[in-house]
């Protein structure tokens, strides 16, 4: 008996030979590999992400600091520095003095200014409600020496918020027009509406806006009115954030999200939904399948009936409709997708169990007065299952794909933000219009992937079900 | 007779199933989504307050009585106070006599016929048409061609660059794709002032797509209306190709290799006859009723899958271009359009299997007789 058991095969191949025949082939290979790369990106996305990212995501304000429609960071490495980078100023020195009742906290740094676009925004984040929610709150005045020699006061400012932005306080912008009326005679230099704080690196050559490169020294004074330990704005509290021109690995959005990160949560969430799809799919195939195939007689031709309509109906424009009237979120709109898609997996399933029926050695076995789930168990499954498998890989993008074109439509969403949503997105903040790539070429690029991945894997698994295929 | 049957069983299992599609339709409105509709009559009767308040004199109980009337009038005119089987029963009927009410589509889009939906829709069908015929049949002819090349050098090199090819355009969201084209054709061509670029969607220039969605054969017969159309098709009608040839191309070359692997191709070879006899005879004249129908069966779940998306993406004024306006176009979703859209679908979709089942049965001379 254990001899027999090492003997086990499926389709007539041991499990050692159907690995064989599968690496066999160039497809087999390519197709391992990039599983392999599939399920490691999917982990360290689920290791990374934090477990709450979905309210992360769609909380707005936590994206506030960085720039919008900013193109990945590593393109100033191509095209050289143009665009000023994010920058997250922590290297500074920090004073604290107290005299008549005031705090005074003097903070220097200096920054290297060497692109051709300056920082959008300054931010000046207090992460202490106790400091900006105080009565009378504290006030900011900075002082930024330029590379010219010129000095540039701006403020006060109050800090009575978690983040003041420097540059649309109307005392700023009157501060940089009056700089740049008092050096180079030049009226309203920042457009109504528009930050001030480009301009702070900027100068006027031959009677043009040019960029001022250099080094810039930086110091803002906090004015505390009061003289507790409390009211000192710690350092850990503190926070200076340059906004820049472009922003992480994969730029930002039109909210500022790292797209990244929305990138790196699409790969759970769409492996997710291509599994469950073709895993219910295949379920309902087997038990369907199974049902007709063993039973036969008019169980048989009522479910083939059925099955026809199923494979008839046209599940995309009903997708729409219902996605539409009822509001559906993703797992709906999965749920749906399968209930309306296995009915080709059905007939595969039904054929296979008709032919192995009709086999010699199930008559004998019937004779031999083997029961039917005897033969089910010990004929019939063991035949299928590999049959099985191969059906659930090739499920696997059809889900995917439709699932991103319905979130493309901006229908069956999820919290957690999905490629197709990300590109519905896209298209609906004219990234098209604008030239935004980085937001619309990785998403695609990630569904077509995935796609790609279980495409290969079936392929390379058909000379193992087909073995007409197989080579040589 | 057999074969009057055979076409009557199907077009009665067609029939049965449009109306399934169509009752699950009609009750989820009368039902469950009526909540969507109440939605609705409320925003427009708050409209139809808010303009007699700008224009009329009235006090705060007279706008109160004259809302609550205004809604318990469209709620009546929509059916809303019968209860659902009713209602039900009632939108299945408008349904099917093509009585598919009106639609408050925003008029940028061209007013056509005045808002009726049934207008709508038949504007949208030539530019479906259009797309979906070239593209499948053009798209079938280049794909079945190199399927055949690739299965007869099985193994070869360019033979497994076609397999990759198959999986890679598979993958591909056909509607990504269309966006990554109008990015590149359109909007990076048009920045750096190519001599020529492509528009950025839309099926014709606006100076003719009055007359496209009035009469869209008197567009073939204009020169420069013909130009501009073709101008416009170019970027939708690639992609299309690119994403479907390989797909066909994959299945025409699994068709072939099965069939060169029968008996008789073996013993043609034994027989010692001419390796292009051998192809042409024995191998391609039994594997074609095989791809031909195939094209024929998978042509409509091609036509109401990525092609619905990529029209959207090209602003294409058809099915699918509707759809998108219908969802994201207006601040809420324009039911009457929707609901008539997936209604034509279906029985578009039912009319084109029925014409390829009997070219299928034509075909196949094992069903003929």
């Amino acid at each position: 008996m254990a001899k027999r058991q090492r003997e086990f095969r499926i389709l007539g191949m041991t499990p050692g030979e159907i690995a064989k025949e599968f690496f066999s082939s160039s497809t087999g290979k390519v197709a391992a590999t990039l599983f392999i790369i599939l399920v490691v990106v999917s982990i360290y996305a689920l290791v990374v992400l934090p477990p709450n990212f979905a309210s992360v995501w769609n909380n707005l304000k936590y994206w506030q600091l960085n720039p919008q429609y900013a193109p990945p960071a590593w393109i100033d490495s191509i095209i050289g520095p143009v665009y000023s980078p994010q920058l997250y100023i922590n290297n500074y020195t920090y004073v604290v003095q107290q005299s008549n009742g005031v705090t005074y906290i003097t903070i220097t740094f200096t920054v290297d200014f060497k692109y051709d676009k300056p920082w959008n925004e300054i931010f000046i984040v207090v992460n202490n409600p106790a400091i900006y929610s105080m009565a009378q709150p504290p006030v900011l005045s900075m002082t930024v020496y330029r590379p010219d020699g010129s000095v540039l006061s701006l403020g006060p400012l109050p800090i009575s918020r978690r983040v003041t932005i420097l540059g649309v306080s109307s005392e700023v912008i009157s501060q940089v027009n009056l700089f740049y009326y008092d050096k180079y005679h030049i009226t309203g230099i920042v457009p109504t509406g528009s930050s001030a704080t480009p301009y702070i690196f900027y100068t006027i050559d031959n009677g043009k806006l040019t960029p001022l490169k250099g080094t810039y020294n930086f110091r803002l004074v906090f004015y505390v009115f009061s003289q507790n330990s409390s009211s000192v704005i710690n350092k850990k509290d503190l926070e200076i954030v340059f906004q820049g021109q472009i922003y992480g690995l994969m730029g930002t959005d039109n909210e500022g999200h790292d797209l990244w990160l929305g990138l790196l949560a699409g790969f759970p969430i769409d492996l997710a939904v291509g599994l469950v799809s073709a895993l219910i799919i295949v379920v309902i195939a087997i038990i369907i399948g199974i049902v007709a195939g063993f039973y036969g007689g008019l169980v048989d031709e009522a479910l083939m009936r059925l099955t026809d309509f199923v494979i008839l109906l046209p599940a995309f424009p009903l997708l729409i409709v219902f996605s539409v009237l009822f509001r559906w979120s993703i797992w709906d709109a999965v749920l749906f997708l399968a209930i309306v898609s296995w009915g080709a997996s059905a007939r595969i399933i039904r054929a296979m169990i008709m032919q192995i029926r009709s086999a010699q050695y199930i008559e004998s076995a019937v004779i031999a007065g083997a029961s039917r789930m005897w033969i089910l168990r010990n004929h019939i499954l063991p035949q299928i299952i590999p049959y099985v498998l191969y059906l659930l890989v090739t499920n696997v993008p059809g889900a995917i794909l439709t699932l991103a074109a319905i979130n493309f439509l901006g229908l069956a969403g999820s919290e957690y933000p999905t490629w197709g949503m990300l590109l519905y997105y896209a298209e609906e903040f004219g990234a098209l219009t604008s030239g935004y790539w980085w937001w619309v070429i990785p998403p695609g690029l990630l569904v077509a992937f995935v796609a790609v991945v279980f495409i290969l894997t079936a392929m390379a698994s058909e000379p193992v079900v087909n073995p007409r295929l197989r080579y040589g | 007779m057999g074969l009057a049957r055979t076409l009557a069983v199907r077009a009665a299992t067609l029939v049965i199933l449009l109306f399934i599609v169509l009752f699950v339709i009609s009750f989820a409105l009368a039902g469950p989504a009526s909540k969507i509709l109440k939605d609705e009559i409320m925003m427009e009767a708050k409209s139809i307050i808010m303009s007699l308040m700008l224009h009329g004199h009235y006090n705060s109980t007279q706008i109160q009585q004259l809302q609550s009337q205004i809604i318990t009038q469209l709620e009546n005119a929509y059916g809303l106070n019968k209860p659902p089987a009713i209602r039900t029963l009632y939108i299945m009927y408008n349904m099917v006599v093509f009585n598919w009410g009106y639609s408050y589509f925003p008029s940028e889009y061209g007013n056509v016929g005045g808002g009726k939906v049934v207008d709508i829709i038949l504007s949208a069908l030539p530019g479906t048409i259009l797309l979906d015929t070239f593209g499948i049949l053009l798209s079938a002819f280049i794909g079945i061609e190199i399927g055949l090349r690739s299965a007869l050098k099985y193994g070869s090199r360019s033979d497994r660059a076609v397999m990759y090819y198959a999986a890679l355009s598979n993958g591909i969201p056909q509607w990504w794709l269309g966006i990554v084209m109008l990015l590149v054709f359109s909007f990076y061509l048009a920045q750096i002032h190519a001599p020529i670029y492509f528009p950025t969607g839309g099926i014709i220039g606006p100076k003719y797509y009055g007359l496209w969605l009035t009469n869209p054969i008197k567009v073939f017969m204009i020169p420069q209306a013909l130009l501009d159309l073709l101008w416009h098709f170019t970027l939708p009608l690639i992609t299309v190709l690119i994403i479907n040839v390989g797909g066909w191309a994959y299945f025409a070359r699994t068709v072939v290799l099965n069939i060169s692997q029968e008996d008789f191709v073996t013993f043609a070879k034994i027989k010692g006859l001419p390796e292009n006899h051998i192809v042409n005879r024995y191998i391609l004249r039994p594997a074609a009723p095989s791809i031909l129908t195939s094209i024929f069966i998978t042509i409509p779940f091609i036509i109401f899958g990525g092609f619905l998306v990529t029209e959207m993406v090209f602003k294409w004024w058809g099915l699918g271009y509707v759809y998108n306006i219908a969802i994201v176009g207006s601040p809420v979703p324009d039911l009457p359009v929707v609901v008539a859209l997936t209604y034509a679908s279906t029985l578009l979709y039912i009319v084109i299997i029925f014409i390829m089942e009997i070219v299928y049965i034509m075909l196949d001379p094992r069903l003929r007789e």
